[in-house]
């Protein structure tokens, strides 16, 4: 079971998040998931896959969100694609960007660059509030139908906008999945363990360090676009420090450089979130606890305790 | 008990909790509204006046047998202060708890976001809090009602009044984002109106309360009124420097809105003399008798009389209650259209009534002064009311002006 779940991850994936939205108590909550989950699947690539500690990730987060939202809502493209496009694209430029000059140091001067780089995002976004509509957020998001060849579906519900998003979400995965198979990705995996060893190979380690880095924006900033999408609003908040540090602590909670970690730790993170706050203001104590808990005492997180425990 | 009863129970009892969901089929009968507001948070104090003010309308409502015999329900959440946090709640709500209605929201941005779901899903929404985008296009949708005043027709009734009671020499102390900005554009606007000089406006970051460097500046320029939006922890540390600086004597100082929770935290050594605006105090209770039967209710129910901003969810609610009667179908667009053909409402303060374009409530507002310690009759009587202004649309934007043909 472990052995295929190992070599078929998409089709796995695909399995569980079919049936998702009948296992948790709304359909919101089930994309909220799934959205959440891309994102930490993004952070992973750079942190547990690459070694690399972004404290800045809401900067990929929230420019998906801003691109997809200022197309549809100021720019009225009025196609999803296009939509999608203006986020991905502003999202891998910024990470293009700010990898460009952060992964020119090292350790807590790097995490301390991405986070400088994002809070710079928030002031831009803040004050410029005639595109991003400043501390209100943006709003007049519209979403259009999604546009397939012969066919055009609504997508105004919300088991319809799941679906949607798992598409996309699950062509992320395979994306993934393949850039971790390939020649490319045991090189990231070499860069973590050790990086002088890696460019003594011959490997051109900055220039591997940079694709990771806007890879990793790109997975960000599709879950991003994908959010502003499925809120129809744009908060200021999203590019504030507190999105980066969210990301962090699902990635730590579900299992850091495992692949399905970070789905497991979104998943855990905001069901416990959403049932915990109907019954007590301090869910955060709760879900703190849990936290702490796993990185003093498992920090292979949820998903990676469980896979040492089934053992190889 | 045996072991296997034990074990069966317990577990029964933790899906229970763990899935409200299975409670729904028994609750079934009850009529639905769901209430996100920032129970933490820097404006915890507000949300749980508005949430206690919410409750005293569902039990009267409750205790007269309910809305077409189905008992009221009200779920609160806590958005946090927070727009995602808003939006997904108001989803929960909508889709997990089958609210029919939605009540609530305490701040502009958290507002808006929660607009956004109401009307994506056809649900009525009735903010209670201040606004001025979510009665006007592109925020506000067919099913979008706006209970709470809004910074234009705060600013300018307010505005108006200093100018001509007080004085026409001003200086603007003004929080840059955007509440602070509306209320200093139409606070400007209104004085050049009234034919007045603005001697100087100064704008601080937002949570960043360090005035020393402003006050020697405006004390030297001599205003006859310094008006202030310096919200939450900022207005008190404003008093607290300009009293400090001696300016309570050298000029008259006034804010947009007091707030009976602020009050009480700053207490009448800082608010004393301060004019503001406000859209309910509950000493109005010796004047009007829907106000005498709101705070009784209520100092009943919770030992302490209403704040300003519970009254307008108490109002709410009994407007959600009021269009369902009138729709006879518990149902968010006969509901709305209910409201609209039967404009006219009193729940706690006088007559009130909406505007067919933009489903703004108008309403009376009150001139305050903050009361001396000395005058103050028992810990809650921190304002002398000064005069009333009349609710007149002529104070909001126009239906043109926002966006509606």
């Amino acid at each position: 079971m472990r052995s295929w779940i190992a070599t078929h991850p998409v089709v796995a994936f695909l399995v569980v998040f079919a049936i998702f939205p009948y296992l948790v108590p709304y359909k919101a909550l089930a994309t909220q998931v799934l959205i959440y989950g891309l994102f930490a699947l993004g952070f992973n690539l750079l942190y547990g896959y690459t070694g690399l500690l972004s404290f800045g990730h809401a900067a990929y987060w929230g420019l998906g969100a801003y691109g997809t939202g200022i197309a549809l809502a100021k720019l009225k493209v009025g196609s999803l694609w296009l939509g999608l496009a203006a986020g991905l694209g502003l999202a891998a430029a910024g990470g293009a960007v700010i990898g460009f000059f952060c992964l020119r140091r090292r350790g807590i001067y790097f995490a301390m660059l991405t986070l400088a780089f994002a809070q710079l995002l928030y002031f831009v976004g803040f004050h410029l509030a005639d595109w991003t509509g400043g501390d209100d957020g943006l709003r007049g998001i519209t979403l259009p139908p999604l546009a397939l060849p012969g066919v055009t579906i609504p997508l105004d519900t919300s088991l319809a906008f799941y679906y949607f998003a798992l598409a996309l979400v699950a062509t992320a995965v395979a994306a993934l999945k393949r850039i971790l198979d390939s020649p490319f990705g045991a090189v990231l995996q070499a860069i973590r363990e050790n990086s002088e060893r890696a460019s003594a190979c011959g490997y051109d380690t900055s220039r591997v360090k940079l694709l990771s880095f806007v890879f990793s924006a790109l997975f960000a900033g599709l879950a991003g676009s994908l959010d502003a999408l499925r809120l129809n609003v744009v908060p200021i908040e999203s590019l504030y420090w507190t999105t980066s540090g969210q990301v962090v602590i699902m990635t730590l909670l579900g299992g850091a450089g495992t692949f399905f970690g970070p789905f497991v730790g979104a998943a855990t993170f905001l069901v416990l979130e959403d049932r915990l706050a109907v019954f007590t203001e301090s869910w955060p104590l709760v879900v703190g606890a849990i936290f702490m808990a796993f990185v003093l005492f498992l920090p292979k997180g949820i998903w990676g305790t469980l896979l040492a425990r089934l053992g190889p | 008990m045996n072991r296997r009863a034990f074990l069966a129970t317990t577990a029964a009892g933790a899906a229970v909790a763990a899935f409200p969901a299975i409670l729904k089929a028994q609750g079934g009968d009850t009529i639905k509204v769901g209430f996100p507001g920032p129970t933490t948070g820097p404006f915890g104090a507000l949300a749980k006046d508005q949430q206690q003010g919410a409750s005293v309308a569902m039990e009267e409502i409750n205790a007269k047998g309910g809305i077409l015999g189905r008992r009221l329900e009200i779920l609160f959440r806590d958005d946090q202060l927070k727009p995602a946090v808003g939006a997904q709640r108001t989803k929960e709500l909508i889709e997990n708890e089958r609210c029919e209605f939605i009540v609530g929201g305490l701040a502009a941005h958290v507002q808006m976001a929660i607009n956004e779901q109401t009307k994506k899903a056809g649900k009525l929404f009735i903010s209670v809090s201040q606004s001025d985008e979510i009665t006007a296009r592109p925020d506000w949708g067919p099913l979008t009602f706006h209970e709470a005043l809004n910074p234009t027709i705060t600013s300018r009734a307010v505005g108006n009044w200093l100018a001509q009671n007080l004085g026409k020499k001003w200086w603007i102390l003004y929080a840059d984002y955007a509440w602070g900005k509306q209320n200093n554009a139409v606070l400007t606007e209104v004085l050049k109106r009234q034919g007045g000089v603005l001697l100087g406006s100064t704008p601080y970051p937002l949570g960043n309360p360090e005035f020393s460097a402003h006050l020697p500046k405006i004390l030297a320029a001599k205003p006859e009124v310094l008006v202030t939006m310096t919200p939450g922890a900022d207005n008190i540390a404003f008093l607290k420097q300009a009293i400090s600086f001696g300016m309570k004597k050298e000029m008259k100082i006034a804010q947009p809105l007091h707030w009976l929770p602020q009050l009480k935290e700053g207490g009448p050594d800082l608010y004393a003399d301060i004019y503001a605006g406000i859209n309910f105090s509950w000493q109005l209770e010796d004047a009007i008798p829907e106000a005498k039967n709101y705070v009784a209710l209520y100092r009943k129910k919770h030992n302490e009389p209403p704040g300003d901003y519970s009254a307008y969810a108490y109002s709410a609610i009994h407007e959600v209650a009021r269009g369902i009667t009138l729709a006879k179908v518990v149902n968010s667009d006969a509901v709305a259209s209910a409201l609209i053909a039967n404009p006219v409402y009193n729940h706690y303060k006088g007559k009130q009534w909406w505007r067919a374009c933009d489903h703004k409530a108008f309403q009376d507002l009150w001139i305050v002064k903050g009361r001396e310690r000395s005058k103050m009759k028992g810990e809650w009587d921190f304002v002398d009311i000064v005069q009333k202004v009349a609710a007149s649309e002529e104070l909001d934007r126009s239906c043109k002006e926002k966006g509606f043909v």
